[in-house]
């Protein structure tokens, strides 16, 4: 009974308990390395995985499992970090925790004037100690049992056996070789030796040499005090730095809990609500341009494709899916240099011939934005075709005939059957669409940059910038340095906005489903 | 049994991303370098290893990732020790606290090129040790102008001279024309990016970018495009095939030009840029060298790495064949120095100013760049466009608030 059991379930029992041994195994890593929390969520997450796919009574959870995990990773849990760290002032200078910070200015050190530097030879006993003769033309000092002491080099407790002059032993420690010392570095390296008020620390792999503490933490006043000068620098909440009376900062900072600062600044700073409902306007109208005329393009080479009696269609359809083989990256570059206006290929190879005019396409604003709607129309009216063309074999011949045998004309035909029939599957894939270009960085960076400027503009903005390229411009290339929390906040912003806009067109949708139930 | 398998292989995926952690630890040194750098500093761990019995592992990353990744990387423990970088990442890798100071004794620090020092020091300390030194020059077609021009007025003269757009011949271009190109212009007369303060740091709200220097500049480069001589737009791709083919008689351009012209077999020459009105003109200089993590846990290794393993004749020449930039080490740079290229790229260089490490110079880029995409298509005069850029800095940068 109990083989046979083993000899069908036995997969099962040796990948689940392999399993389990593997979760463990990354579990305790990361606790050891100190993710705490990952590592919970890592052991009962897949503890809890476990269960669902080896108990009986929660059969129907396994085809929910995968889709739940899914949503948290690529879904929730991305949108919960971004506006967290919204809500702090992550950027640069504010990278490190502040515990990290405070680590790296409390082991800062300077060298004061006169320090002396001294060679050294490294001493092991066979229980691992190790002590150190420190020389120099001075004096020589000896470290040994964590103590510091003058030293003559005649001190009978060093040995020289070959009579070079050197000592190869000290009581029953052995010299070490250089590449001894090379292994023993990690101790040799920490090693901070206080010698009156410096301390001794190793400096190369030749020398130790004498350093002071350049500044001191104290826990009590949560301030850093620097030991040269005397000055105080006091944490501040505000702004992740410690900072002294004069406001003088020390560097680095570190990351702190500030709010909703990031978004008040978006609604208050000029900076972003001077441009913004020019930037904002030409967004949406950029995204529904986009959606509008790469869909009737589509639709109309969909249609005329669909045509049974057309010749060689298929061949046709291989054509003019060719822009959506080529990477849109290389495409916009192309097409860069093509609208080059003294130099491309549209105005001096094309325009200027045939009718002698040389469109400004990268310096006038409206130029600007018709180019950036017409490469972006050639980029995406292959998806629209390809998705028309499959939604028109869905549509059932038998209402065609029906329409005909009533004498309906074409257009009749179009705008009665086909469109209505079309959009309903297409309608959430134009939304996905208009969201998609809302948020088209690429063509904007890599076609016109925002560009042209704007003459007299007190804002970094240009005329066909949108509101991810500006809130980029904004984060990463204006102010100092990469701004993480302002850039989040932004995209928790954008965020709500398409959220909102995808919500009314859904519902707008929804209705055409209705509609689609009484047909 | 196929679904348990399934679900094995990809915990045993997950698991794998965990156990490739490739962490600082001590008696371990690991090198980030980019592909082009990465064989050199192969050669290099092997004898590192056989000197100490220390383990050297050069791991490939690209170039523009390193700083990001060591961002990310660092602070968690798991970055390298050392890393290869570009000196005008500094500010941003010293206020994120990333990376460490170096140790190098003065008689070291004078074989190299000053001005690589000067970009790699921080206050009065050293941040890395440098390797190689770009900056831009006149880049000239020798069967073109025979010989080099003697003023920038010469220079134009003679552009305007072998400029015929409609057959699609051009005298002297300027790419885009961008901030880093143009500089020479602007730096000429005595225009800068940031001033000093008193100590010697850098002062991002003292910008020199609309002083009568630099509004000399940048009506010149206006002029030059009222007399058919520069083409505003003309990119990086669109300059060098129209040199490389033969139709551009000069430009202003980096070591990086240098394989297409090479290829095309155009016989260039490379010469400072000449001087304006008198004035020399200053170029940007970059530096590439090598930085410390600040979360390394073998400093004196990675320094001893640095310190007596870098800094020889052979592997700094060994840097240069791959990069073809000048070395920043003089003793490489003097077995070079016949190379013509080198020579003026060196010229060049030498009237050079480090490019501004601060990350205040980021907003600067874009403020600067719109401003001569505004002058050189004439929608705006000079003057006001570099007032209206100097002003929009000084918002970003929240000056005088």
């Amino acid at each position: 009974m109990v083989w046979k059991y083993i000899a069908t379930r036995g997969g099962k029992i040796i990948s689940a308990s392999l399993i389990g041994a593997i979760t463990i195994w990354i579990g305790t890593r990361l606790a050891l390395s100190g993710q705490l929390v990952m590592a919970a969520v890592f052991v009962f997450g897949a503890a809890g995985i476990l269960y669902v796919y080896t108990a009986a009574r929660t059969y129907p959870w396994r085809y929910l499992v995968p889709g739940l995990v899914f949503l948290t990773a690529m879904v929730i849990f991305p949108i919960g970090y971004t506006v967290y760290v919204s809500l702090t002032n992550v950027s640069t200078g504010h990278i490190l925790t502040k515990p990290q910070a405070i680590t790296q200015i409390a082991d800062r050190m300077y060298t004061p004037v006169n320090a002396p530097t001294y060679s050294y030879i490294a001493f092991k006993n066979a229980t691992g100690q190790i002590a150190l003769l420190l020389k120099n033309a001075a004096n020589d000092l000896l470290y040994y049992n964590g103590k510091l002491t003058p030293v003559q080099p005649s001190d009978p407790r060093f040995v020289d056996d070959n009579g070079d002059g050197v000592p190869d032993k000290f009581l029953d420690y052995q010299r070490l070789t250089i590449r001894q010392v090379v292994k023993n570095l990690s101790y040799l390296e920490n090693l901070s030796i206080p010698d009156g008020k410096y301390r001794l620390r190793m400096a190369s792999l030749l020398a130790f040499k004498a350093y002071a503490p350049r500044y001191s933490y104290d826990v009590a006043t949560d301030a850093v005090t620097d030991l040269q000068t005397g000055i105080i620098y006091y944490s501040d909440p505000k702004t992740g730095f410690f900072t002294a009376k004069d406001g003088k900062v020390l560097y680095p900072g570190f990351p702190v809990y500030i709010g909703l600062s990031n978004y008040l600044s978006i609604l208050t700073n000029p900076l972003v609500s001077g441009p913004f409902g020019r930037v904002f306007a030409w967004t949406i109208a950029f995204a529904a341009l986009s959606v509008l005329t790469t869909f009737v393009l589509g639709l109309i080479l969909a249609l005329l494709l669909n045509d049974p009696y057309l010749k060689l269609r298929r061949l046709y359809r291989v054509l003019v899916i060719v822009p959506y083989t080529l990477p849109a990256l290389i495409s916009i570059l192309v097409w860069r240099g093509l609208l080059n206006t003294n130099m491309g290929v549209v105005n001096m190879q094309i325009l200027m011939p045939l009718f002698h005019i040389k469109i400004p396409w990268f310096t006038d604003p409206t130029w600007a934005k018709v180019a950036l709607v017409l490469v972006n129309l050639w980029l995406g009216y292959p998806y629209m075709m390809i998705v028309s063309l499959g939604a028109l074999q869905s549509i059932p011949s038998e209402l065609y005939e029906a329409a005909l045998v009533d004498g309906a004309g074409w257009w009749k035909r179009f705008s009665r059957i086909t469109l209505p029939l079309l959009l309903i599957p297409l309608a959430p894939l134009l939304i996905g669409s208009f969201a998609f270009n809302f948020n088209n960085f690429n063509i904007i960076y890599l076609l016109t940059q925002g560009g042209p400027p704007i003459p007299g503009a007190q804002t970094p903005a240009g005329a066909t910038d949108i509101l991810l390229s500006y809130a980029y411009n904004l984060a990463f290339k204006g102010g100092s340095g990469h701004q993480f929390g302002l850039a989040a906040a932004v995209s928790v912003i954008i965020f709500l906005i398409i959220a909102t806009i995808s919500a009314i067109n859904f519902r707008f949708t929804g209705a055409l489903e209705d509609l689609s139930k009484n047909v | 049994m196929k679904k348990a398998l399934i679900l094995l292989i990809a915990v045993t995926m997950i698991a794998g991303l965990f156990v490739a952690v490739n962490a600082s630890q001590a008696g371990k040194l690991i090198i980030w370098a980019d592909e082009t750098r990465a064989p050199v500093l192969q050669q290099v761990a092997k004898s590192f290893e056989a000197a100490y019995g220390v383990p050297v592992e050069v791991q490939q990353v690209q170039f523009g990732d390193i700083r990001g990744k060591l961002a990310t990387a660092g602070p968690k423990g798991e970055g390298p020790d050392i890393i290869i970088g570009a000196h005008d990442w500094l500010g941003e890798l010293i206020q994120n606290g990333l990376i460490a100071p170096i140790v190098l004794p003065k008689d070291v620090i004078n074989q190299f090129a000053p001005v690589a020092i000067q970009a790699f020091s921080w206050g009065s300390q050293l941040y890395g040790l440098p390797y190689a030194t770009e900056c831009v020059a006149l880049i000239y077609n020798k069967k073109l102008v025979p010989q080099v021009p003697a003023t920038f007025a010469d220079l134009l003269a003679t552009a305007k001279k072998l400029t015929d757009q409609a057959a699609g011949k051009y005298g002297f271009l300027i790419q885009e024309p961008d901030p880093y190109h143009t500089f020479a212009l602007f730096s000429a007369g005595g225009g800068y990016i940031f001033g000093k303060n008193p100590d010697g740091t850098l002062n991002p709200c003292d910008i020199g970018l609309d002083n009568a220097g630099a509004i000399a500049g940048a009506n010149l480069l206006s002029q030059m495009v009222k007399d058919g001589i520069e083409v505003p737009g003309a990119d990086y791709n669109t300059v060098t095939s129209l040199f490389n083919d033969g139709k551009l008689a000069m430009m202003i351009g980096g070591p990086w030009t240098l394989p297409g012209i090479q290829k095309a077999g155009i016989d260039y020459g490379i010469a400072p840029i000449p001087p304006i009105n008198g004035h020399t003109p200053k170029v940007f200089v970059g530096v590439q060298g090598f930085m410390i993590s600040a979360f390394s846990k073998n400093k004196v290794l990675a320094n001893t790495f640095l310190k007596d393993f870098l800094v020889n004749k052979d592997v700094m020449l060994d840097l240069y064949k791959l990069g073809q930039r000048p070395p920043a080490y003089l003793p490489a740079l003097d077995a070079v120095k016949d190379n013509p290229d080198i020579e003026g790229f060196a010229a060049s260089a030498a009237n050079g100013i480090p490019m501004p490490k601060i990350p205040q110079m980021a907003s600067v880029w874009s403020a600067w760049s719109d401003a001569l995409s505004l002058i050189v298509n004439q929608k705006e005069d000079p003057a006001t466009a570099m007032h209206n850029a100097v002003a929009q800095i000084k918002k970003l940068l929240k000056c005088g608030q």
